[in-house]
């Protein structure tokens, strides 16, 4: 039995991704895309949470209500400007894809030339470690995991009650339907993108303080939360829970008892997963 | 009239790729201004660095120390014959890959005239020796990068003396690892184990098996840990260590995953874990910034600032060279500047090559600068050292690098330990 | 799931001569500059331009990979491996880089093309993920992170004259020349002939085509490979260029980059859009890697890429620009019709 530090490791681990894949997730389920510009969504998140604390003075949750608030607005444009020019009729899957993953260099090149690329940090932001005897929890770990528990309760609220929320349903479900009750397909995927875009943002200003903030920052959790949806099923919320707590068990129990093997581990379980099952553990049956 | 666009459109293109070609053999042809017979004539010598991507912080943050370096050291210039010259340094971003090594590799001899790289260190050894050797270029780089090592060795690296007799390993990073190990038990008598950490690039290779080997024959007791380049998680590999009974972690790592390691093994409570890296200390703020300042209070790192040595004798007057490129530096940056990590690559390569040229007598013959080189004995930025020849690995190579430690103590660099180099086998 | 569907056709709008003097042109190009770096840069995008024709073939399936830089490792691997260590000659080695590469692309598509769309895209980043590993763990025969130096091929003699690969670089020009020239004519033969209509129809509407009779599998799985033989070619020269290989080479983000230089060019020509999206791509790359401003090629790069897909109309790329470009400036206006989708065999 793995010692409770490890534990703790995996559920931080499995909050970040969770929350990232959730993101992902409901993107994808309104606009059929993946976006895989996410992870620089996460960086630049921690970056304006850093600016925001350590230039500004902000109070540090406020901070990561802003930075949710700038960068969700930022995937809107994103949406606006890119996404939505490339896809509908006459637009494939590969124009959107090349363009969400041109956006991940465009991001990392541009945050690296206007903030440097030496790793900075937010040490002093929720310093401390609580120490519970045989093992021990930093404050900022703690923190991490009450922000995952609140944004979740949060999306649940606004998925299932509020008219946001059931519009989205609607539209996941099916499109066609929703516009002719009166959905506004174009507004809902705008606001997709942002709740999306803003929970990456949140995610990175989180974790800022726990690890360093650097341009490249955003590549791993994009990844990781790009398997975990792949291993949870395409389209499915539930999916992209249960995925990113499977990979952040994978990457501290798992690496805890095989060491670095754990990432053949990784690779293995996704493409086994993906030809038993294609749709993933939760996703409905491929249309 | 369609045909005559046809022919007059094809001759605009002929026209337009011909003047392209033509630019291109001028821009070609464009020789560096013919020097000055009186004044110092300047050396141009090549830096290949990464200086974007994820390896971007090692080369930009000592830029201002090299620069400085060699504004402390244009001063006086130095003089073979009656000739006084200059060296200029041209630093080009390689990105730590070998295409891009190979790109500036080329870019620096072809466009800059550069005869001589010094400093470099990124993993890209074997493509950058491709293109300087039949150039004969002397290639002033460090060993130990993945395949910066014999291919004689168990194991096998790429380094062959026989087909590269213009490199030089001017900075000997894999016999510094290994004494780095040694001076950790010379400070800590009573460790119970030393747990290394390496990138899972490094693991099985040369290098490892060479050091392995050392560390049993001095009855050195270690476990050994790798992880993914990438990595930001090592609480389950730390975890392991402590299990394991390691009580000091040596971390072959860069600076993000030494500070992580840092970080979390505070966070894990193993308050007793002395955590120790390779690699210099870059900046103290960004330290304390990332990994909290009171975690980051004991930890250990290479510390080559060459008036700290206590065993190594190093030559006053580039002690006072040393000090005074510190000065520039911090000038140049504007705040307190505190990375003396560079003084062992730039500044010792170039006193090396400088000193090398003085006694071939030229300043353009590679080989008799090579010969110079070989069995030479230099006044470097690092002691006074004398080249290995024949009796190593066929290569030359400076034992001169004092693994030298220091540990944090209330944000200040303290002096800790120094073990003497030895040549792997 | 439709991916690539529409493909406006320009190719006959510029005229043969003119693309025939270019090419003469480039053959040229050692007799005007012998300098490595202009050389070194046509010689990594002719390189590349290969790995690209087999990405957009598959892309002519409708599905994209993004594992192609990993069958360029296994070419590289299995040259170097077969030169250096077990000391064959290089020119069989060349060959048989191609062939493994293609054996593993057939046993690989055979396997993970049952997924399409996404996962098959997804399937290809861990597989690729999967050869770094194998690549770097493996180190009995593939020397782990240490790589293997390569060796350049053996001087050939053609009575006083004699061709030598290691002392300069004229030799590789020729020889990528003489690749990319037999690449393409393969590529655009098969993108033309009966099975390219095909792969065309699979993409277009799989239902359909599956109701008519065609194998969904099979025509994929083909693709896949001849994509996998050819990719293995070029990644077995590259490391014969860059003189070394080792698993950090080729990496994800070399298999974004086949993906990008894709889209800039314009998959609607597989050979001309290879040929101008990883010269454009590579040069530019190369040249702002020297500016002293550190990053401004990933920011450049990015922009380059969204720039193309939001300008030039439904992602035609930079060769359709060129052939507008033609028909606006040098051409009659004329009534232009896009050719349907299964028309593509009545052009010629």
């Amino acid at each position: 039995m793995p010692p409770a530090g490890i534990w703790i490791d995996g559920l931080v681990q499995s909050c970040i991704y969770m929350t990232m894949a959730f993101g992902m997730v409901l993107v994808f389920s309104i606009l059929g895309i993946l976006n895989w510009t996410h992870g620089q969504f996460y960086m630049l998140g921690a970056f304006v949470v850093y600016y925001a604390v350590t230039a500004a003075g902000v109070p540090f949750p406020l901070s990561l209500l802003i930075s949710g608030v700038i960068v969700g607005a930022l995937g809107m444009v994103v949406e606006k400007l890119v996404i939505e020019r490339l896809t509908g009729p006459g637009y494939g899957l590969l124009a959107v894809t090349a363009a969400t993953m041109a956006l991940i260099f465009f991001f990392e090149g541009a945050a690296g030339m206007a903030f440097g690329l030496m790793a900075k940090g937010m040490a002093t932001t929720l310093p401390g470690v609580l120490d519970m005897g045989s093992f021990s929890i930093s404050y900022q770990k703690i923190a991490v995991i009450i922000f995952t528990l609140v944004i979740m309760v949060a999306m649940y609220i606004v998925l299932n009650r509020t008219k946001v929320g059931k519009a989205i349903r609607a539209t996941a479900q099916q499109p066609d339907a929703a516009s002719l009750y009166g959905v506004n397909v174009g507004w809902v995927s705008l606001i997709v993108m942002g709740i999306g875009c803003s929970l990456a943002a949140m995610a990175g200003g989180i974790m800022g303080p726990v690890q360093s903030v650097d341009p490249f920052m955003g590549r791993i959790p994009m990844i990781m939360s790009l398997l975990a949806i792949v291993i949870g099923g395409l389209g499915s919320l539930t999916g992209a829970i249960v995925g990113g707590i499977i990979l952040g068990l994978l990457n501290s129990v798992i690496a805890y008892k095989i060491s670095y093997f754990s990432e053949v581990a990784l690779f293995l379980l996704v493409i086994v997963i993906l030809l038993i099952r294609p749709q993933g553990l939760f996703g409905a049956a491929p249309k | 009239m369609i045909k005559w666009y046809k022919v007059s459109s094809l001759l605009v293109v002929v026209v337009m790729v011909l003047s392209l070609l033509a630019t291109a053999c001028a821009a070609e042809q464009q020789k560096p201004a013919p020097p000055q017979p009186t004044g110092p004539i300047t050396i141009n010598v090549g830096v290949p660095m990464p200086l974007s991507g994820t390896a971007a912080p090692w080369g930009q943050i000592p830029t201002p120390l090299r620069e400085g370096f060699i504004q402390v050291f244009n001063k006086d210039g130095f003089k073979v014959g009656d000739q006084t010259y200059n060296i200029k340094m041209v630093q080009v971003d390689d990105e730590n890959t070998p295409e891009g090594g190979s790109a500036a590799a080329k870019e620096l001899i072809e466009n800059d005239g550069c005869k001589f790289f010094v400093g470099h260190w990124s993993w890209n050894f074997s493509a950058i020796a491709a293109v300087t050797n039949p150039a004969k270029v002397i290639f002033l780089t460090r060993n130990g990068a993945p395949d910066a090592l014999p291919a004689s060795w168990a194991g096998g690296g790429a380094y062959d003396p026989k087909t590269m007799p213009y490199v030089v390993f001017g900075t000997p990073s894999q016999e510094e690892f290994l004494a780095d190990c040694f001076a950790l038990v010379d400070a800590f008598p009573n460790y119970k184990k030393i747990g290394l950490v390496d990138s899972s690039v490094s693991k099985g290779g040369p290098g490892w098996i060479a050091v392995q080997k050392a560390l049993d024959k001095q009855g050195v007791r270690w476990a050994s840990e790798w992880f993914t380049p990438g990595t930001t998680d090592f609480s389950p590999m730390l975890t392991r260590l402590h299990e394991e009974g390691c009580d000091i972690v040596f971390v072959a790592g860069w600076v993000g995953e030494y500070m992580a390691m840092l970080k979390q093994r505070w966070e894990l409570g193993y308050k007793d874990m002395h955590i120790a890296c390779s690699g210099p200390f870059v900046s103290m703020d960004i330290y304390q910034s990332v990994v909290g300042v009171d975690a980051f209070e004991g930890a250990i790192g290479s510390y080559e600032a060459p008036w700290a040595f206590k065993k190594t004798k190093v030559n006053p007057n580039i002690i006072a060279q040393c000090q005074e490129t510190l000065k520039i530096a911090a000038q140049t940056t504007g705040g307190p500047y505190d990375y003396t990590g560079e003084f062992p690559w730039v500044p010792a390569h170039v006193e090396i090559l400088t000193q090398a040229m003085q006694k071939a007598g030229s300043v353009s013959d590679p080989d008799a600068i090579m010969n110079a080189i070989r069995g030479g004995t230099f006044d470097t930025t690092a002691g006074k050292w004398t080249m290995s020849g024949a009796q190593t690995y066929g290569s030359p190579i400076v034992f001169g690098t004092p693994a030298s430690l220091c540990s944090i103590q209330n944000g200040k660099e303290v002096y800790l330990s120094e073990h003497p180099m030895e040549p792997l086998p | 799931m439709i991916i690539g569907r529409y493909y406006i056709d320009q190719k006959s709008v510029v005229p043969k001569i003119v693309i025939g003097a270019v090419i003469a042109l480039l053959a040229l190009v050692p007799l005007f500059t012998t300098s490595m770096v202009t050389l070194s840069t046509l010689i990594s995008s002719g390189i590349w331009s290969i790995a690209v024709m087999g990405f957009i073939l598959i892309l002519r399936t409708g599905q994209f990979s993004m594992g192609q830089a990993a069958f360029m490792a296994i070419g590289g691997y299995v040259s170097a491996i077969l030169t250096v260590r077990l000391g064959l000659p290089y020119w069989p080695s060349f060959l048989a880089a191609g062939v493994i590469s293609g054996i593993i692309a057939l046993g690989i598509g055979l396997i993970v093309l049952r997924a399409g769309g996404t996962s098959f895209s997804i399937i290809t980043i861990a597989f690729g993920e999967i050869v770094r590993i194998v690549a770097l763990n493996w180190d009995d025969v593939t020397r782990g992170a240490s790589g293997i130096l390569t060796k350049p091929p053996a001087p050939i003699t053609i009575g006083n004259f004699e061709i030598n690969f290691a002392t300069n670089l004229v030799p590789f020009y020729y020889f990528m020349f003489f690749l990319v020239i037999a690449s393409a004519l393969f590529f655009w033969q098969i993108d033309r002939s009966r099975v390219g209509g095909t792969f065309r129809s699979v993409a277009a509407n799989p239902v359909l085509a599956e109701h008519l009779g065609i194998h969904l599998m099979k025509y994929r799985v083909i693709a896949f490979t001849m994509a996998g033989v050819f990719t293995g070619f070029a990644g077995a020269y590259y490391v014969t260029f860059i003189s070394v290989i080792n698993p950090l080479i080729f990496d994800l983000w070399k298999s974004v980059q086949i993906m990008m230089m894709s889209i800039v060019g314009g998959p609607t020509l597989i050979v001309g859009g290879a040929i101008v999206g990883s010269t454009v791509l590579y040069s530019l790359g190369n040249y702002l890697t020297q500016l002293p401003v550190a990053n401004v090629q990933y920011l450049v790069f990015g922009a380059v890429v969204v720039l193309v897909l939001l300008f030039l109309p439904k992602g035609t790329g930079l060769v359709d620009l060129w052939g507008k470009f033609w028909r606006k400036v040098f051409k009659e206006p004329e009534e232009y019709e896009i050719p349907g989708e299964f028309s593509q065999e009545d052009e010629e």
